[in-house]
């Protein structure tokens, strides 16, 4: 615990005298007053054009509005699997080329991932669902998402294994050879294990981005949530209400997994640090 | 997971409707929770829908065994159409467990029961599509057909086949009902802020019909364009009066006005590969024409929001030149 | 071919359109990002709360959904912002999230007795951060700032679905125009890569600058920070 607590931002500033004391509380209660000046603000916006009608928010419990958009829900999480399952293993074996010393793997290797970090993925949605099929390269809509999500997850999940690798104490590998495993054999049986279990709350967060990501299906008119959200407000006209719901459970999932990640984070620290 | 991520959420909005002084808005309704528009179901058509699909005729088959298209579609038991579920006249979702209503959402079933026989209207799986997707869903087999309000033009013709046209439409304008007044034709659109959706008919009639439009935005479907008008960001809405029909009837701030200034034949998508479904879904349309379950269909959709009697069908396979 | 030739000046001005949008969002969010990290480690509890709430919502939510909000929710309740701005806004309310998280652990890098030392010899909570902390926290923060400098290259495609003629607009919209237009979409990733290669390299011009010369770096480094979390 004592490793987490001690670190620069606890020190920015003393504990506080009396007198500070006395301070802190006025510009806390100043700030509180701002902070509920803008909420009531925004709340009256709200108020002033109707929006905060109840009838216009509750229906959002009524079993066919939770089943339109648990239908999208569930496309969202397909497509997210789907790709993670894809993009991971695939991330791996792109940093394995990258740290390969064969020079045009790795030089190849490093294009994929310098190319897909660099450009959006809705510009290779765009491709997939405009360009290509002139080329009779044609795929299912669900692919047409979850490919484009594959291949920029891979580039990124490829640095993420590449820094786990690296971070992998050097002796390991000597150790290793000294006790005569094969690179290969040390790479696959001593570095990798530990450099997966390194990069798992990163690799949550990699889950993350790729959820995000699924909200491109919008494009393709797979039915993910966003795009049941659309749909959905053709229908009702609650465009904010709509939109505000979907934008809330994306916000619940993504806000549970980071945490998910920050826990195990903290969890290895501690390991680490405290032997 | 979803019911995890739902949960807490949910609780706590019980809790917040509990406090709120709801009573009024439930009774009035008479539902559980709110009087928000149902997702459908009550959408206008009513039994002369039923009816009307009710009365469509079945293929020989012999007719099915002809066609390689439809003895696909036979042996898979269903029909995968592409379109939209949410235009409130012409294909609307109904999630209390009926098939969607609307006209095109007719002729889909209409088809389905002529190849896949009596029960086959509910034996439609439907395939969100937009107008930056229809080409190619066709073009990859994700659907069987397309009957989305799909216009029939040149350039699209180039990529897909297209039986019909099944209904004679036409490019019109939709303006906020304050401005039905002031704006009546492509005339006075001159200055105007219009938006159009993306990879639709709107934006080249924009352009051969409107003299110096003011911005002319292009949004990727329908539930922005309506939004960009209404909330003041576009003077007027441009695109096939099908499409703007249903927008009115879900939304009486937004109206069409004026007549349709250029013409936009509806017609099936089919894919190129698929070459006898052409011939296949005309004889069907020429079917549905001929024992008069066309005009039974126009009645229980479009004759609820355009007013007067059936038009006369186009003719299938007059396509334009 | 001709489908470039005869568009130059709308691709041009996608491509200006696409460079305003990253500056301007990437300007704001710096500055928006490093005041909230001054209140996320502030010793004033509602300031850190409301820092904390804000991070959490926007870097969790999807920029789409986020723009698509801006664009066509607000003006229901009483705002409404030109399009290019409502992406702007976008933009830089979702970078300022990553951007707070990358500067608060660049400060905990920072070892511990400097903003002790700085503390004893009498610096304030403000001098201790803007004259020891964040300057050796800056070198630190330099490869995630720019990290976050391309996933705002990267967000600012979106802005095509809310009527933005950035370049992925103008590419998309080309394409249907003309048939076979695989070439534009090579035009769109080149101006990315260019964008968001050129932001890495002066990223990594910078980082060598500040860089005593001794401290010779391996390469960036860019596994995912679980602190900053993951921005697309």
């Amino acid at each position: 615990m004592s490793a987490r607590t001690n670190t620069a931002t606890q020190v920015l500033f003393d504990a506080p005298g009396p007198k500070g004391r006395r301070r802190i509380l006025v510009l806390s209660i100043l700030s509180v007053l701002v902070i509920l000046g803008v909420i009531a603000l925004g709340l009256r916006q709200f108020a002033m054009n109707g929006e905060l009608d109840p009838g216009k928010w509750v229906v959002y419990l009524r079993a066919d509005y939770l089943a339109f958009l648990g239908k999208g829900l569930m496309g969202t999480l397909k497509a997210t699997a789907m790709a993670a399952v894809v993009a991971f293993p695939l991330g791996l074996l792109l940093a394995l080329g990258r740290l390969s010393r064969i020079t045009p793997l790795s030089a190849a290797v490093a294009c994929w991932i310098e190319f897909f970090r660099g450009i959006p993925m809705l510009l290779v949605v765009y491709a997939f669902l405009l360009a290509l099929p002139a080329y009779g390269v044609n795929v299912p809509r669900f692919w047409m998402l979850v490919i484009p999500m594959i291949m920029v997850s891979s580039a990124t999940t490829a640095e993420v294994f590449r820094a786990g690798i690296n971070a992998v104490d050097k002796g390991q590998h000597e150790a290793a050879a000294a006790i005569g495993l094969t690179p290969r054999d040390s790479m696959l049986h001593v570095v990798l294990p530990q450099a997966v279990r390194l990069v798992l709350p990163s690799l949550i967060l990699a889950l993350v981005s790729l959820l995000k990501d699924s909200t491109l299906g919008y494009v393709v008119s797979f039915n993910e949530l966003q795009f049941q959200g659309k749909t959905m407000v053709s229908i009702t006209r609650y465009l904010v209400q709509t939109y505000v719901v979907v934008s809330v459970i994306y916000i619940a999932i993504n806000f549970l997994l980071t945490r998910i990640a920050l826990a195990l984070d903290a969890r290895m620290k501690a390991r680490a640090t405290g032997g | 997971m979803t019911t995890s991520t739902f949960r807490p959420g949910r609780r706590a909005l019980v809790a917040a409707a509990a406090a709120l002084p709801l009573g009024a808005a439930l009774a009035a309704c008479g539902s559980d929770t709110g009087d928000g528009p149902s997702l459908g179901g009550e959408g206008g058509a009513g039994g002369g829908f039923a009816d009307a699909v009710a009365s469509g005729p079945v293929a020989e088959d012999a007719a099915i065994e002809a066609s390689a298209w439809a003895t696909r579609i036979k042996e898979a038991g269903t029909l995968k159409r592409g379109g939209t579920v949410a235009n409130q006249v012409f294909s609307l979702a109904d999630t209390s467990g009926g098939n969607p209503t609307g006209f095109d959402a007719g002729i889909t079933q209409l088809l389905a029961r002529y190849i896949l026989g009596e029960d086959g209207a509910d034996k439609v799986e439907y395939i969100d599509t937009t107008v930056d997707t229809r080409e190619t869903m066709v073009q990859n087999g994700t659907v069987d057909c397309v009957i989305a309000t799909y216009s029939i033009t040149p350039e699209r013709l180039e990529v897909i086949n297209f039986a019909g046209p099944y209904y004679l439409s036409g490019t019109a304008i939709q303006v906020r009902a304050e401005d039905a007044e002031s704006i009546s034709g492509p005339e006075d659109l001159t200055g105007k802020n219009l938006v159009t959706q993306s990879n639709s008919t709107g934006i080249q009639a924009i352009e051969e019909h409107v003299t110096d439009p003011g911005d002319v935005q292009q949004l990727p479907d329908n539930e922005s364009c309506v939004a960009a008008l209404k909330q003041g960001r576009a003077d007027a809405y441009v695109l096939d009066q099908g499409v703007l029909l249903g927008n009115s009837k879900a939304d009486p701030d937004v109206v069409v006005v004026g007549e349709p200034f250029v013409d936009d034949p509806y017609g099936v998508g089919l894919s190129k590969d698929d070459e006898d479904a052409l011939d296949f879904v005309n004889t069907f349309l020429q079917a549905i024409i001929d024992d008069g379950t066309w005009e039974k269909l126009w009645t229980a959709t479009i004759g609820e929001v355009v007013p007067g009697d059936a038009p006369e069908p186009p003719v299938p396979g007059d396509l334009p030149a | 071919m001709h489908a470039i030739s005869e568009n130059i000046p709308l691709l041009l001005q996608g491509i200006a359109t696409t460079v305003a949008l990253t500056l301007l969002g990437y300007v704001f969010a710096l500055v928006v990002g490093t005041v909230l990290a001054v209140c996320r480690v502030s010793p004033i509890p509602p300031l850190r709360w409301a820092a904390t709430v804000y991070v959490e919502i926007f870097r969790n939510i999807p920029l789409l959904s986020l723009l698509i909000l801006i664009a066509f929710g607000l003006p229901d309740v009483g705002l409404t912002l030109p399009y290019f701005w409502c992406g702007v806004l976008g933009l830089t309310l979702s970078s300022a999230a990553f951007v707070c998280e990358n500067v608060r652990s660049g400060i905990n890098t920072v070892p511990v007795g400097h903003a002790e030392a700085a503390r004893s010899i009498g610096l304030g909570f403000f001098g201790t951060l803007r004259h020891v902390v964040l300057p050796q926290a800056f070198r630190t923060m330099i490869q995630p700032l720019v990290n976050v400098f391309i996933g705002t290259v990267i967000g600012s495609s979106l802005c095509s679905a809310i009527a933005v003629m950035e370049i992925t607009g103008v590419t998309q919209r080309l394409n249907i125009q003309y048939a076979q237009a695989v070439v534009m979409f090579l035009v769109a990733g080149a101006v990315y890569l260019v964008l968001s290669l050129g932001g890495a390299y002066l990223g990594g011009v910078l980082e060598r600058a500040v860089s005593p010369s001794d401290a010779r770096r391996r390469g960036p480094d860019r596994a995912l920070d679980v602190q900053a979390g993951a921005q697309a």
